[in-house]
């Protein structure tokens, strides 16, 4: 092993503890070592930073629908356990978040020939994309609460129904900002609050022609939720299953959306 | 960042799952796929394209996947794999007759070379890293792969992973001191 590369093993956590320990006296008393170990530590981070970027680029939304279509395999299919789902309904809500910007476009499309009312399955999405999304500290949203106007503009439009971002500062919440999330195959608004004790908190919509008559409240998976309907779409407030507080937060969103 | 499962899908698959369930985190797992493609094809589209063959092929053969093993690990395998083929057949079809698989990763994209020129300045740092460095990089340091288990998805010997990630790293640190670190 040449020198230099122990030191790249080193901070990989590839070298036996006596070898680490070797290297790490070795740091100590010299200097060139030390400036070269600092270099290519310097050069990891950055290849963290840009291959970092990289997942924030929008996926192709034919990648997506390539797969969402592509045929089941047979043998798979035979094996499964019975699903929660018939095998294509809530398939179609696939988990695209990540692709903002590149289906911006077809959803807004889409959205304009919105005759299907708001799938039931809807709510089982939501509780998956909040299961990953709130434990996402860094990335909890794709666009920050600075650009409020442009979320509400860039939502209604996509969506499809008018979105607007209450203010639940009255109940301990701050706005953080949202994303665009896809569920039962509709684009879905999701608002992203944190609480004092930086607990996730989401409001989300999605429009229907259908909306639900009253307040409805149910637990999915780790998550409480709280359900309503409104002008032109359906709402959803989910946060976790302990928290006593959604119904008071869905109604007082209520009235400001 | 790493895809995080959720409960349910978790809960799903240990009792059999479905195919539906592989569906959605195969596209979860979309982002880090594509940036993986993207080291090895070094073009943005044939790094989508890479990752649509992987995916098809892998729901193709969903019954071949151990639930217990992680999807993205099985779905790298597989675009490797593919990716290695596809190499081998270019270089059949320029006849630059068999290449070893850890040297046949460097190859030729569609790419003009003017355009590939033109690509290379707007890139990161890291994307003017020669494929097998990036591809390297990617896997141990971001994807947080031993070095063992790099060897095995790439193929090639751990004393190589080892050089190859220490050449990589020495070639950043040289470019951030010619040119200042940061992200461009």
């Amino acid at each position: 092993m040449q020198d230099h590369e122990r030191l790249s093993a080193f901070l990989d956590g590839e070298l036996s503890e006596a070898e680490a320990r070797e290297i790490e006296k070795e740091l100590e008393g010299d200097p060139a070592l030390l400036a070269e170990f600092e270099a290519i530590r310097e050069a990891d981070r950055l290849a963290l930073e840009e291959f970092d970027t990289m997942l924030r680029e929008p996926v192709p939304f034919d990648l997506a629908k390539a797969i969402q279509e592509a045929p089941d395999d047979h043998v798979a299919n035979a094996t499964g356990a019975p699903r929660r789902s018939p095998p294509w309904g809530a398939t179609i809500a696939a988990l695209i978040a990540l692709m903002i910007g590149g289906i911006g476009g077809y959803w807004a499309g889409q959205s304009q020939d919105s005759t299907l009312a708001a799938a039931p399955g809807w709510l089982q999405d939501i509780a998956d994309y909040h299961a990953v999304y709130a434990t996402q500290t860094r990335h909890l949203v794709e666009v920050p609460a600075s650009e409020r106007e442009h979320i509400q503009t860039w939502l209604t439009n996509t969506v499809g129904t008018n979105v607007a971002v209450p203010d639940l500062s009255a109940q301990g919440l701050e706005f953080q900002g949202a994303r665009l999330l896809v569920a039962a195959g509709k684009p879905v608004a999701q608002l992203m609050y944190l609480d004092a004790d930086q607990r996730v908190v989401a409001l989300c919509l999605i429009a229907t022609e259908a909306p639900r008559e009253g307040f409805a409240a149910q637990t999915i998976g780790a998550f409480g939720m709280v359900s309503w309907g409104g002008a032109g779409a359906n709402f959803v407030v989910v946060g976790d299953q302990d928290r006593t507080d959604l119904s008071t937060i869905a109604e007082a969103a209520a009235t400001q959306v | 960042m790493r895809f995080i499962i959720s409960p349910e899908t978790v809960a799903l698959r240990n009792t059999g799952g479905g195919l539906t369930d592989l569906k959605r985190e195969m596209i979860a797992t979309l982002p880090r796929l594509r940036r993986f493609a993207r080291t090895l094809t070094r073009s943005v589209p044939e790094a989508d394209d890479l990752v649509q063959d992987a995916c098809l092929r892998a729901l193709s053969r969903a019954h071949q996947w151990d639930p217990a093993q992680p999807l993205d690990r099985w779905l790298f395998r597989i675009t490797r794999n593919l990716w290695i083929n596809e190499v081998r057949k270019r270089q059949v079809r320029l006849g630059d007759g068999h290449v070893p698989a850890e040297e046949s990763v460097e190859l030729v994209t569609t790419e003009t070379g003017e355009a590939r020129v033109a690509a290379v300045q707007l890139q990161s740092k890291i994307e003017a890293l020669p494929a097998d460095l990036s591809t390297i990089l990617l896997v141990v340091s971001v994807e947080g792969y031993s070095y063992a288990e790099a060897a095995e998805l790439l193929d090639i010997p751990v004393g190589t992973v080892m050089s190859r990630v220490y050449r990589a790293r020495k070639t950043l640190a040289k470019k951030i001191a010619e040119t200042g670190g940061g992200v461009q």
